[in-house]
């Protein structure tokens, strides 16, 4: 089935299979590499992609339900987007596999609180794992791009 | 790769690269822990996808980096729930997951090994012979006991422990477990394979590109010189991508099939494919009434599951580890290996001194305890200076175990007070012996490459040789590219492990840069370190310079729900000369949060052989509202000191630092991890048994 929607602000139109994902259909179809498939079952946030500006694991979201959506992925995001000039300046990464998601949960969550506390920034995200731990300078770059 | 390009996700991983007609891979794999395999029947795969059976793999060879006891596909007998018995490459990873569905096997059940206990009563055989690995990560001399299921026993023997025993006023004896856990790497284990002119090439996560080069030249009867092995950046490993997982499977795939095949392990798969070694400790610890340590006994049992991987070396460095960085005159250690129809344990961040410290360092809060004496007091009497004997008979210099306790005490406020908290000292040793090369090379429009093995998995090893290139060259890092390593191209290096990577290849570089100089095209630095234990002594030299570090810990528990809250939490970590400042805390911070998972809640749960917790879900790790706000470390640096490896140094020390800050409230635990009922049991037992 054809889905349409928009990707960074791009039209595309897409053949899809109705029990296909977002996930599978960006990373195969429309060359988002930055969502990646890691847990499998919505709980990592490595797939995490907006959908009409909420976080949304693409990995449970069946693609025939984005139609008509705004998707933003990190690729989206330019190097002076101020949420990766704050992970750059924190040196909040280190093997990179988590990073695009964390960071585009990240704007939506400044988007919706521009000061958000740091309860507040744990809560927000709790669900986009980081094996390599790097939640310490994490929680620092989201506080220094809400300064 | 520029900052930027990570952050906005355009690195590409091994599950990320392909190749033109390139096919999808999926394994099937033994439900059962231990079964006879009579049959395998693929007939019904469509002629459109491609099946690999154990016939296919039958003729060729026996690899495993320290022990050979795995073949491609299991052949005659599965030895473990997750045991791969056949695989399909399709066009797509769902035709190939269907594919699947259509192979029939038939079991026949046998009795399987699920425990270090039954594994040692020897009823049931996992493997019947033995065989030492030709690679040469089979560095140390391995020693199977055949006919048993103990594939390497590892011996130390320092003075006279029952001499020893006698001097002592206060003998503390403990038993310690820890169980299994995984590594869950954000990227799971990823592998492209294709045949070239009979060579096979591979791209594929691994610290280990020789070592899986050797390992793959045996299986297919290659010469080593007609394997490639390309290593893109990982998404994580933690000691997961080490030595062969999926490489010999996906090249058999791929050169039935005609075509490239990538094989990207779906997440569940990881637990049946690496997990850490489980391990059952017996210390036996005295002490004269002042505190002075005198004799000391440990017992050993890791359960390697199916296949040895690199659990030889493991117990030979849990054997040393678990002595912990203290002056003891007699010393008695026995450290063994053990089969089991478990998946496979191999590295995990810490190598064993996880385990090993949870056992030494606890039982030496408990003995403190005994002695009536302050833990840290007790420490700091008999901790290894400048100058001391070590258990193995080496000589240790540029020790800093003292302060590294002292810092992390005085960061919890030691000295006002120790309930609710506790320390934990650490001593790892790196891979000894053992060689870096490194190649750094013009290039044609100006600027410089480095040609090097070190894969990066995160952990900013690239960064941290580039920016030691930077000052050596005095080039700047734009002028500096480093390519993914590439047997092909690259200068041989032992491997990416053991936190060694800055400190071995950092050295390598400088005579690199130095023959560059004088040839003005291409230098090539080596840098080796060497030593070695007796396996049958543990005399030697084991390690060339020590990671050091000491862990503290404060907690509040909810003594009605049993729930442990890690309050403070700090790490001071020995680190010589620190090359990347950011990339250094990131180690430290990473680690501890790692250690923080394995003290509170990982463990991998079994039921009748099979994993029941093989998702993120039911396997948690530690997520950003994990972290306490108090989660602070120390960097120890002295004037021209070596560079000490960051890497693992700050994860072995937290459990048992968390472990101690419990038993200071009388909470006396001897298993990992501090679920919520363990604590309750413990603060039951100190309750005198009271029923809840």
């Amino acid at each position: 089935m054809r889905v349409r929607f928009a990707l960074n602000g791009e039209p595309v139109e897409l053949d899809v299979r109705a029990d296909e994902t977002l996930l599978t259909v960006l990373r195969r179809d429309a060359g988002i590499l930055s969502a990646r498939e890691s847990c499998g079952i919505g709980v990592c946030g490595a797939c995490t992609v907006l959908v009409d500006g909420r976080p949304t694991s693409a990995c449970l979201l069946l693609a025939p339900l984005a139609d008509g959506a705004e998707v933003a992925t990190a690729e989206g995001l330019g190097p002076d987007h101020p949420v990766v000039r704050a992970f750059a300046e924190a040196h909040a990464f280190q093997c990179g596999f988590c990073t695009p998601g964390m960071i585009v949960a990240a704007t939506a969550l400044l988007a919706e609180s521009p000061s958000p506390s740091d309860a507040q920034i744990r809560h927000a995200l709790a669900g986009n794992l980081c094996r390599c731990g790097s939640y310490v300078k994490i929680l620092e770059a989201v506080r220094r791009a809400a300064a | 790769m520029s900052r930027e390009s990570i952050l906005l996700g355009r690195v590409r991983y091994s599950q990320d690269r392909e190749l033109p007609g390139m096919l999808h891979a999926r394994v099937l794999r033994s439900p059962y822990p231990h079964a006879r395999i009579v049959r395998v029947d693929a007939s019904a795969v469509p002629a459109r996808a491609v099946a690999l059976t154990p016939d296919d793999v039958r003729g060729l060879g026996v690899y495993g980096c320290q022990i050979q006891d795995q073949t491609v596909l299991a052949l005659d007998r599965a030895l473990h729930a997750g045991d791969p018995v056949a695989a399909v490459a399709a066009a797509t990873p769902d035709e190939a997951e269907d594919a699947l569905a259509l192979i029939e096997v038939e079991y026949e059940e046998l009795p399987a090994v699920s425990d270090l206990e039954e594994a040692l009563a020897g009823s049931v055989l996992v493997h019947e012979r033995i065989r030492i690995s030709d690679n040469d990560a089979a560095y140390f001399g391995i020693r199977p006991e055949q006919g048993t299921n103990v594939c390497h026993r590892f011996r130390i023997l320092h003075g006279d422990f029952e001499v020893g025993l006698e001097q002592a006023d206060v003998v503390i004896e403990e038993t310690f477990r820890t169980p299994a856990a995984q590594h869950a790497p954000m990227e799971p284990h990823a592998c492209l394979a294709r045949w070239e002119g009979g060579r096979l090439e591979l791209w594929t996560g691994t610290h280990t590109p020789f070592n899986v080069r050797s390992d793959l030249a045996r299986v297919f009867g290659l010469a080593e010189e007609d394997v490639r092995v390309v290593v893109p950046p990982m998404g994580g490993s933690f000691g997961a991508k080490t030595f062969v997982h999926l490489e010999a499977l996906t090249a058999a795939l791929a050169r039935k099939a005609g075509r490239p095949v990538r094989c990207v392990l779906p997440r569940s798969e990881e637990w049946v494919t690496n997990n850490r070694h489980p391990a059952l400790l017996t210390v036996k610890i005295g002490a004269t009434a002042d505190g002075t340590l005198v004799a000391k006994r440990v017992d050993s049992w890791i359960d390697t599951g199916a296949y040895a991987d690199c659990g030889p070396g493991v117990a030979q460095k849990i054997g040393y580890s678990a002595v912990g960085p203290y002056r003891i005159p007699h010393v008695h250690v026995e450290s063994r290996c053990v089969y089991t129809n478990r998946p496979p344990n191999g590295a995990f961040r810490g190598f064993g001194a996880t385990q090993a410290a949870w056992a030494s360092e606890r039982a030496m809060d408990l003995l403190a305890d005994r002695l009536g004496l302050d833990p840290l007091e007790l420490r700091l009497r008999n901790v290894l200076r400048d100058g001391d004997v070590f258990c193995t008979g080496e000589t240790v210099r540029d020790v800093h175990f003292a302060e590294c306790l002292e810092r992390a005490a005085a960061a919890i406020d030691w000295g006002q007070g120790r309930s609710g908290k506790g320390l934990c000292v650490l001593l790892k040793g790196m891979q000894t012996p053992s060689r870096a090369q490194i190649a750094v090379e013009a290039a044609d429009g100006g600027g410089y490459t480095i040609r090097c093995a070190t894969a990066e998995l995160g952990q900013g090893s690239r960064r941290a040789l580039t920016l030691v290139a930077s000052e050596l060259l005095g080039a700047p890092l734009s002028e500096i590219s480093f390519p993914d390593p590439d047997t092909d191209i690259v200068p041989y290096d032992t491997r990416a492990t053991s936190s060694r990577s800055t400190y071995m290849m950092g050295n390598a570089l400088e005579e690199a840069v130095r023959e560059l100089r004088k040839d003005g095209r291409r230098g090539v630095g080596e840098f080796r370190n060497s030593g070695g234990l007796d396996p049958d002594t543990g005399q030697g030299v084991a390690s060339s310079h020590w990671h050091q570090g000491a862990a503290a810990a404060e907690v509040r528990v909810d003594e009605e729900t049993g729930l442990v809250e890690v309050v403070r939490l700090h790490a001071a970590v020995y680190a010589g000369r620190v090359v990347n400042p950011p990339g250094a805390e990131l180690q430290n911070e990473g680690s501890m949060i790692m250690g923080l998972g394995s003290a509170l809640f990982e463990a991998v749960s079994f039921a009748d052989g099979q994993v029941v917790n093989a998702n993120l879900s039911d396997y948690q790790i530690p997520s950003i509202a994990d972290i306490p706000d108090g989660l602070t470390h120390d960097l120890l640096t002295k004037p021209g000191a070596e560079v000490h490896g960051l890497g693992e140094t700050a994860l072995p020390p937290v459990p048992a630092a968390i472990g101690n800050a419990l038993g200071s409230l009388g909470i006396q635990t001897t298993e990992l991890p501090l679920m919520p009922e363990t604590v309750l049991a413990a603060i039951d037992r100190r309750d005198g048994g009271g029923v809840r």
